[in-house]
C-alpha cells in the first residue's frame, strides 16, 4: 500500500490533515491509510481544465486602507466634520464625478481611469464585519464571513481549474516568502519567487539533486510539505530556465520609495516580476502580491499619501510594461484590503479599523467608471462606521466568471448578486 | 522600505581559507585549493541569495573541496536508526534518557555542541531543565550607541540584529534568548513603525529578556508601558478625551486572551482606561531636537527635559477622567492596572498564552485538555512563567513519540544552530544576509502577529533559501569541525534512507555539513 501511494495524494492527505488539527500521531497513523479513493479525487479534479489566456493579478493592500482617503467625498459637509484634518487633502483630490475624486497621489491611476481602463468598485464589504486584522483578512482570503473555510478563494479556483501539479507556477506568490492565504489550497501546487534570476540553487545542478534526493518520502508530519516545497522549488527552477530569457521592462519601475510607515514589501519590484513572468510564458494565471502599511492609526496624512504615490507608481509602471508587451488586455489587477478605516478620525490625526472601502479593478477589458455606490456618511451604523453596498464575493465572481471564465459557483459553492464590471471576454473558451 | 536600513553584507570570509595555518598540510587535501581568489564585495541583503553563486562563491555542492589547512576527511562511516523504516514517521528515540536531553535541548537552545550535549546527558532530564529554567539569564554587553539613538544617530538595525545574533550564539543561557525571541514574535514590534532614530527597539530587546522569565500580568505592564510598543501600537497618541483603540484591541486578540474574548466595546473601554502614556524622552533624543530647533531658529525658551526612565510617562492630564463605564461586564473607572488585572481574571488569557507556548515549544496541535491542565497551573501559580515552561517540558506529552521531530525550526533557530555547529562564528553574518529569504528578520516581523508558526516555514522559496544558506556557510566557513560525528550529535543518529544514503558518499566534512543542514531533519526540532 504505502509504496503505490503519490507524491500527491500523500501531500494533500497530509497537508489536510495538518490543517484541519488532527493529532500527529493520527497523522502518522494515517499514511498507511489514505484512500485510493481520494488520491483519484484529487487527480479528477483537475481534468478538464479551463483553456483561456488570462493573467489576474491580486494586490493585497495590508492593514486596512482607508477608502475614503483613497476615493474622496468632494462635498460632502459630514466627511469634513468627521475628518477635520485628514479632509483638508480633499481640495487636491483629483475629481472623476461631480461626487468624488482620487487622493492626489494616484495621478497614474486617473489617467488609467480617464482612459476607461479602471473600475472602482464602492462600497465593498461584508455582513457582520470584523474588525480583527487577521479575521477579516482570512474572510476575504476565504471568501467566507462565517470563518469556517480554510482553503483561499484563489487557491481553490486554481485546485479546480488548472493542473497546477505540472506547472507550479500556475498559483504564484512574488516578492514574499509564505504562501498568501487567499492563494492556499490543499489541492493546488503553488510557488513563491522573489526574484526570477535568483530562484535556483547555489550549489547549481548538483545540489539540485541532493535536494531532490534529500526530500523523497520525506517521513513524518511535515514530510509530504517538505517533498512538495522541494518538488515544487526545483520544478519553478526547471521552467524558469525555459523561459528566463526575453523579457526587457517597457516602463521604467521604482522600487525606491521612501515610505515612511511600516512596509516591507516592495511593490514596483514584485509587480517588475510579476509583468517578467507574464511576459516570458511560465504559464502563471493567478498571481498574488502584497503592499503593508495601511493600519494608519497614527499621523495618517502623510503616511497613507505616500503609499497611494507608491501604488500608484507601481500600477501605472506595471500596466505601461504590460501595455508596451501587447498584453494588457490579458492582465486583470485587482485591489483588495482587509477594511477601510473609521469614517471620524482620532486624536492621533489617523484612523481606525472600520468596514467597507472601495476595490479597483485594473485593465483593457474592465467598464470604465464608478461602479457600486458610496455608502452614506450620514447613516453610519452604531459604532460609527459605513454599511455596505456591495458583497466582496460579488466582485470576485465577476472575476472568475468574466475574466477568467471559471465556475464561480463551484468555487463559492453559493452564488451572490451580480456586478457587472467586466467586459466579456470573447476569448475564453471552456 | 527595506533597502533603507539594510546592512552592506559580506559574503566572503575575511581572509582566503588556504592563508589560515598551512603548518599542517594534509596529504589528501589538494595544496591549491581550486576556488577563486574571493574578491571583495558588499551586497544588500537582497541581493545575496542571488550573488552567492554570481561572485564565485557557490562552488557546486559535490566540488566542495577539503581546504589546504584542514585534516584528512576520514570517510566514517554513517550508521543509525533507520528513521523511515516504516516508511510512515520518524522512528522516536525518545524511550532512552539520553535521547530526551537531545529533544528538549532542541527544544530550549540553539543547537548545543557535542560537548555542551555529553554534559546534559550526564546531568540528566530534570537537572538540565533545573539549570536550563532556574539560571538567571546572562544579559548581552551594551549594544554600542544603542542608549544614544537619535535622529542624530539612528540604531544600525543590521547591526543590533548581529548583537543578537552573536548574543544567541555565544550565551551561557541559550534557554533565555529563545524565551526573549518568543516573546519578541508574541509580543512583537518591528524597526520601521517604532523607527531607529530613538533606542526603543533596542530597549524593548532588553526588556523582554529581563521578564522575560517573570509572570504573565508583569509581563503584560512591561508591554504596555514599553516605549517601542507604545509607539508600535500607538498607545502613546491615544488619550483619555480621544481613544486610540490599536493598543486596546491587539493586547487583548493578540497578547492575551485572543479574539471571540471580547467585544468592540470592550475595545473601545480599554482604549479609554490604558489612555495617558508618553514615550520618554533620551538626552541624546531631546539634544538632536533641539539642534533642529536651533536650525530653525526657534529655540524654545524651555528646553524639553530627558526623562531618567527606559519606560512610557503616564500623565494624569492626558488619561480618562470621566463618569464610570463598563469593561468585561464591570463598570468603574478604568485605569491600565486595573484593565490588565481584568485581561488576567479572564478564563481565556491561561489558555490563550498556553497554546501559544505550546505550540512554539512542545507539539503543532496540542489537544484542549493538556492546554486546558498547563493552563489551569499555569493560572493557578499567578502566571508564572518559570511554572508553565517547567510543566511542560515534564509533561509525558512533551516526550512523547508523537511530539518528536514534530516542530519545524525558525529560520533564526535554524541558522544559529547550523552556524553554531559548524564551528566558525566569523559566518555569522551570513545569518543576518538571509533572514528575509527564510521569512524571518528579527526585529522585523510581517505583521502585529509576530511570526506565523511550523508548518508556514515551508515554502518552495524558503526551502530553496535552506538549501542555498546550507551551502553558503559551509563555503565561506574558514574551517569546519569534524562532521564525523554530525549526524548522531545535531540528528539523533535518526535518519532516512536518504539522509543516510548521501552522508555515506560525501567525500569531505564540507559535503557532510552541508547535507547535515540541508536535511529534513536538521529543519526539525
Amino acid at each position: 500500500m504505502v509504496a503505490t501511494l503519490t507524491k500527491l495524494n500523500r501531500r494533500d492527505f497530509l497537508r489536510s490533515g495538518l490543517v484541519f488539527g488532527a493529532g500527529a500521531a493520527g497523522l502518522a497513523a494515517g499514511y498507511a491509510a489514505v484512500p485510493d479513493v481520494f488520491a483519484r479525487a484529487v487527480y479528477a479534479g483537475k481534468q478538464g481544465g479551463v483553456v483561456n489566456d488570462k493573467v489576474l493579478v491580486m494586490i493585497q493592500l495590508a492593514g486596512g486602507n482607508d477608502g475614503l482617503q483613497t476615493v474622496m467625498p468632494l462635498k460632502d459637509a459630514t466627511y469634513r466634520d468627521l475628518r477635520p484634518q485628514l479632509s483638508k487633502s480633499v481640495d487636491q483630490a483629483l475629481p472623476i464625478s461631480d461626487e468624488v475624486g482620487l487622493n492626489a497621489n494616484l495621478k497614474g491611476i486617473n489617467t488609467l481611469y480617464q482612459q476607461g481602463k479602471v473600475a472602482i468598485v464602492q462600497g465593498v464589504g461584508y455582513p457582520k464585519p470584523s474588525f480583527s486584522h487577521f479575521d477579516s483578512i482570512r474572510v476575504w482570503e476565504t471568501a467566507d464571513p462565517d470563518r469556517r473555510q480554510q482553503d483561499g478563494w484563489l487557491g481553490k479556483t486554481i485546485a479546480k481549474n488548472y493542473d497546477s501539479a505540472g506547472h507550479p507556477l500556475v498559483g504564484c506568490a512574488c516578492g514574499s516568502t509564505e504562501i498568501p492565504g487567499a492563494l492556499r489550497d490543499l489541492e493546488a501546487t503553488l510557488t513563491v519567487v522573489n526574484s526570477q534570476q535568483s530562484f535556483k540553487f547555489n550549489g547549481g545542478d548538483d545540489m539540485d539533486k541532493a535536494m531532490g534526493a534529500l526530500y523523497t518520502g520525506t517521513p513524518g508530519i511535515y514530510g509530504a510539505l517538505f517533498d512538495t516545497a522541494v518538488t515544487t522549488a526545483r520544478d519553478t527552477i526547471a521552467q524558469l530556465k525555459t523561459s528566463a530569457s526575453g523579457y526587457t521592462p517597457k516602463a521604467q519601475y521604482s522600487d525606491n520609495a521612501k515610505l515612511v510607515y511600516s512596509s516591507k514589501n516592495q511593490l514596483a519590484a514584485a509587480l517588475q516580476l510579476a509583468a517578467e513572468l507574464i511576459v516570458t510564458g511560465t504559464g502563471v494565471k493567478v498571481l498574488h502580491v502584497t503592499l503593508g502599511g495601511f493600519d494608519t492609526h497614527y499621523t495618517q496624512q502623510q503616511r497613507h499619501d505616500d503609499l497611494m504615490g507608491y501604488l500608484d507608481s507601481a500600477i501605472s509602471s506595471f500596466y505601461q510594461d504590460l501595455a508596451g508587451h501587447g498584453m494588457s488586455d490579458r492582465v486583470l489587477i485587482a485591489t483588495w484590503s482587509e477594511f477601510g478605516r473609521r469614517p471620524r478620525e482620532n486624536a492621533s490625526a489617523g484612523t481606525d479599523h472600520g468596514t467597507a472601502a472601495p476595490v479597483f479593478l485594473i485593465g483593457d477589458t474592465v467598464k470604465g467608471g464608478l461602479h457600486g455606490e458610496m455608502p452614506s456618511l450620514a447613516k453610519l451604523d452604531t459604532g460609527g462606521n459605513l454599511g455596505y453596498k456591495v458583497d466582496f464575493r460579488s466582485v470576485y465572481q465577476e472575476i472568475l466568471e468574466t475574466h477568467l471564465a471559471v465556475d464561480a459557483k463551484e468555487v463559492f459553492a453559493q452564488s451572490f448578486e451580480p456586478i457587472s464590471v467586466l467586459k466579456s471576454s470573447a476569448l475564453a473558451t471552456r | 522600505m527595506s533597502d533603507e536600513q539594510e546592512t552592506p553584507v559580506s559574503l566572503q570570509p575575511d581572509r582566503a581559507p588556504e592563508a589560515v595555518d598551512t603548518a599542517v598540510p594534509s596529504a589528501a587535501a589538494p595544496t591549491t585549493a581550486h576556488r577563486k581568489k574571493p574578491k571583495s564585495s558588499l551586497l544588500r541583503r537582497r541581493d545575496v541569495l542571488a550573488a552567492a553563486t554570481a561572485a564565485g562563491v557557490g562552488v557546486a555542492a559535490a566540488r566542495l573541496v577539503a581546504w589546504a589547512n584542514e585534516p584528512p576527511f576520514t570517510p566514517v562511516p554513517v550508521t543509525g536508526t533507520q528513521g523511515n523504516k516504516t516508511g510512515l514517521d520518524w522512528v522516536s528515540p525518545l524511550n532512552t534518557e539520553s535521547a530526551r536531553v537531545a529533544h528538549l535541548l532542541r527544544r530550549t537552545t540553539f543547537g548545543a555542541t557535542q560537548a555542551e550535549l555529553e554534559k546534559a546527558q550526564s546531568d540528566g532530564y530534570a537537572k538540565t531543565i533545573d539549570r536550563l529554567i532556574e539560571t538567571p539569564i546572562a544579559e548581552p554587553a551594551p549594544f554600542t550607541g544603542g542608549d544614544d539613538a537619535s535622529q542624530d544617530k539612528p540604531l544600525n538595525i543590521g547591526q543590533l540584529q548581529q548583537w543578537w545574533i552573536e548574543h544567541m550564539l555565544s550565551t551561557p543561557t541559550p534557554f533565555g534568548e529563545r524565551m526573549t525571541l518568543f516573546w519578541h514574535g508574541h509580543f512583537t514590534s518591528d524597526f520601521r513603525k517604532v523607527s531607529p532614530q530613538n533606542p526603543f527597539i533596542y530597549w524593548q530587546n532588553q526588556t523582554w529578556r529581563k521578564f522575560a522569565l517573570s509572570d504573565l500580568r508583569t509581563m503584560l505592564y512591561q508591554v504596555t508601558i514599553d516605549p517601542g510598543m507604545l509607539r508600535y501600537l500607538d498607545l502613546a497618541t491615544s488619550t483619555g478625551r480621544n481613544p486610540n483603540e490599536n493598543y486596546s484591541r491587539e493586547l487583548m486578540e493578540l497578547f492575551s486572551m485572543g479574539a471571540d474574548a471580547f467585544t468592540e466595546d470592550d475595545v473601545k473601554a480599554a482604549a479609554k482606561g490604558l489612555a495617558g502614556w508618553r514615550e520618554p524622552l533620551t538626552q541624546a533624543i531631546v539634544d538632536a531636537q533641539l539642534k533642529r530647533a536651533m536650525e530653525r531658529g526657534n529655540t524654545p525658551k524651555v528646553p524639553p527635559k530627558a526623562d531618567s526612565v527606559k519606560t512610557g510617562v503616564f500623565e494624569r492630564q492626558r488619561a480618562y477622567a470621566g463618569a464610570p463605564y463598563a469593561f468585561l461586564g464591570e463598570t468603574k473607572v478604568w485605569n491600565t492596572d486595573l484593565v490588565l488585572d481584568k485581561i488576567v481574571a479572564q478564563d481565556a488569557t491561561a489558555p490563550f498564552i498556553t497554546r501559544r507556548v505550546v505550540t512554539h515549544f512542545a507539539m503543532p496541535t496540542p489537544d484542549d485538555a493538556y492546554i486546558a491542565r498547563l493552563a489551569a497551573s499555569f493560572r493557578k501559580t499567578k502566571y508564572d512563567v518559570k511554572t508553565l515552561m517547567r510543566d511542560v517540558f515534564m509533561s509525558p506529552e512533551f516526550t512523547a513519540t508523537s511530539s518528536y521531530r514534530a516542530l519545524v525550526k525558525t529560520p533564526i533557530e535554524y541558522m544559529v544552530h547550523a552556524v553554531k555547529a559548524l564551528g566558525d562564528p566569523s559566518i555569522v553574518r551570513a545569518v543576518m544576509g538571509n533572514q528575509m529569504g527564510m521569512g524571518q528578520t528579527l526585529f522585523d516581523p510581517p505583521s502585529v502577529g509576530g511570526w506565523p508558526q511550523n508548518e508556514s516555514w515551508i515554502s518552495s522559496n524558503t526551502m530553496l533559501a535552506r538549501a542555498n544558506f546550507a551551502t553558503q556557510i559551509v563555503t565561506a566557513a574558514k574551517k569546519v569541525a569534524s562532521a564525523a560525528n554530525a549526524h548522531q550529535t545535531h540528528l539523533d543518529g535518526v535518519l532516512s534512507a536518504q539522509t543516510l544514503k548521501l552522508l555515506n558518499e560525501a567525500t569531505d566534512d564540507r559535503k557532510r555539513w552541508m547535507l547535515v543542514f540541508a536535511s529534513p531533519e536538521f529543519q526539525l526540532k
